[in-house]
């Protein structure tokens, strides 16, 4: 590759690919990207590398403090914690903005909710704009801290400033900053849709979801295995297959009791039928008959989310819209 | 959230339960520094605990000009430089070096090893910091007192000739091609 024909060098491209280059140099870089076949294929070289480099894994035994950090420790003098209160504090948080939240469920959203579902369906059927995958460059977010912001977006900030950020590299997701509350903010790209939408490869989809701990351990494996396929290059019906197989042989957990997330954010492109949506929460179950929620019933609130429908996931997902943005603003009317 | 730095300085108060909340978020990054760079998993774990003892003894000593990530690290190399001191001395006085565990340990992560080690010392380095530690480019430059751009030059340079190696080995090592599409769903686990 020569600098003549490239507006970048090998290794401008790959500090961007490891979203190293500043901003306005990161957009020069994926506009080339996207039009110059022989640096995609050097990015996915590098790709590859980093993905052989992955397989070498270092476990450690799980355990408490040991002993001789906790005989070092004694000699300190304690101190009460601030990180204690401040998560005390956040669960009152967390239980006012519950109370809150039913509160503001309010039905002349679910109607307008109902309405959206049907046309992203619709849109589904219809579209065949986005038939394969393309350059993963165009998946990604050209500034990592745009990212973690649009992932703390889909929560309230008492939910998402404690919360672990994930966001998307090329070698799959990352953690981009560690959390203290068990919440687990990220923003998923458009393969976590039904198999079966015509959005499926859509690299406009930006989904940011904040999961609550139980659906951290239990529905985020999904996307971040769905992800890793991709990247890997399997086929959807590799996918469709591996997801199977991982639920048949409990290597996928099934949702734990209590598994919900929060998606507020006004940022977020969630396909192009729908755009950013409205704000909403999702709570996820094995599968579960739709009328034990009033879901879809006149009126009600409750959706059911065709996200896992006809799908390999065992899973049941119901949604419920909010009268607010996470920033507190209100939603307009659908 | 809670910054490092914050709970270092709280731990500096004396704070226990912040110094066992940076205890939680860096004690398998820094079991996994140890793991790699010297194949022995007992000593990896003594020094994963020793860096967390050098902190509880010098912490009146950490600013927080200095991310608490390259602080931790910068202990870490510095441990790992006394071990592998230790380690040539022992050599030299005829005692055998101790081979790495291979026992059951998957081609694709031995052909990893050897890849790594055919890369000069300061590249190697550089890479695992960046591929493994994820820390960036400037953490690096820092931790390592290089230029940024010396950073970015080597870690390009380790790449080149690692996918030159990973290209070669690929044409007679069927299991090594399959393991490089093979998705690792549970690296990335939550805690």
């Amino acid at each position: 590759m020569s600098t003549n024909r490239h507006p970048i060098e090998q290794e401008e491209l790959m500090a961007y690919l490891d979203g190293e280059l500043p901003m306005d140099q990161a957009t020069e870089a994926l506009a080339h990207m996207e039009l110059c076949p022989e640096c995609q294929i050097l990015a996915a070289e590098f790709r590859g590398v980093s993905q052989v480099l992955m397989a070498w894994e270092v476990e450690s035994e799980e355990g408490g403090i040991p002993s001789e950090i906790n005989a070092a420790l004694g000699e300190r003098p304690e101190k009460r914690t601030a990180a204690k209160v401040s998560s005390l504090r956040l669960d009152r948080l967390i239980t006012r903005r519950w109370v809150w939240t039913g509160a503001l469920a309010v039905v002349c959203l679910a109607v307008g909710l109902k309405l959206m579902l049907a046309s992203r369906n619709r849109n589904g059927h219809h579209s065949a704009v986005y038939p394969n995958m393309v350059a993963i460059e165009q998946y990604l977010s050209p500034d990592r801290n745009a990212e973690i912001a649009m992932a703390r977006s889909a929560a309230p900030e008492a939910i998402s400033s404690e919360a672990k950020i994930l966001v998307l590299g090329w070698r799959g997701y990352e953690t981009a900053i560690e959390g203290q509350n068990g919440f687990v903010c990220v923003v998923e790209r458009s393969w976590t849709s039904p198999f079966n939408s015509a959005q499926f490869w859509n690299p406009k989809v930006r989904g940011p979801v904040c999961f609550n701990p139980a659906a951290a351990r239990s529905i985020l494996p999904l996307t971040i295995k769905r992800t890793d396929m991709v990247l890997a290059g399997f086929s959807k019906a590799q996918m469709i297959a591996s997801i199977k197989s991982g639920f048949d042989n409990k290597e996928l957990p099934a949702p734990e009791p209590g598994a919900m997330c929060y998606m507020m954010s006004r940022a977020g492109y969630l396909n192009d039928a729908v755009g950013h949506f409205v704000p909403h929460l999702m709570f996820y179950f094995p599968p579960t008959d739709k009328s034990s929620w009033g879901a879809d019933l006149p009126d009600s609130p409750v959706t059911l989310n065709p996200q896992f429908r006809d799908g390999p996931e065992p899973i049941t997902e119901f949604v419920i819209p909010v009268g607010k943005w996470s920033d507190g603003t209100a939603a307009p009317d659908m | 959230m809670t910054s490092d730095e914050a709970l270092m300085l709280e731990f500096q108060g004396g704070s226990r339960a912040a110094f066992e909340e940076l205890f939680a978020r860096y004690r398998k990054p820094l079991y996994g520094f140890f793991g790699r760079r010297l194949n022995n998993p007992e000593r990896a774990e003594d020094l994963a605990q020793e860096t967390f003892l050098a902190v509880i003894r010098a912490a009146y000593r950490y600013e927080p000009r200095a991310s608490v990530r390259t602080y931790l690290y910068g202990i870490a190399l510095k441990l790992l430089a006394a071990e592998r001191r230790k380690f040539l001395t022992s050599s030299t006085l005829g005692q055998p070096p101790a081979e790495p565990t291979t026992d059951g340990t998957p081609e694709s992560v031995l052909w990893v090893r050897q890849a790594m080690q055919k890369l000069d010392a300061p590249e190697r380095e550089i890479l695992m910091l960046r591929e493994y530690e994820q820390l960036s480019y400037s953490e690096i430059a820092e931790l390592l007192r290089i230029p940024l751009n010396t950073v970015r030059s080597r870690l390009f340079r380790s790449r080149l000739a690692l996918k030159t190696y990973l290209e070669s080995e690929a044409k007679t090592n069927p299991a090594l091609r399959a393991s490089a599409r093979q998705p690792h769903p549970g690296r990335r686990g939550l805690q």
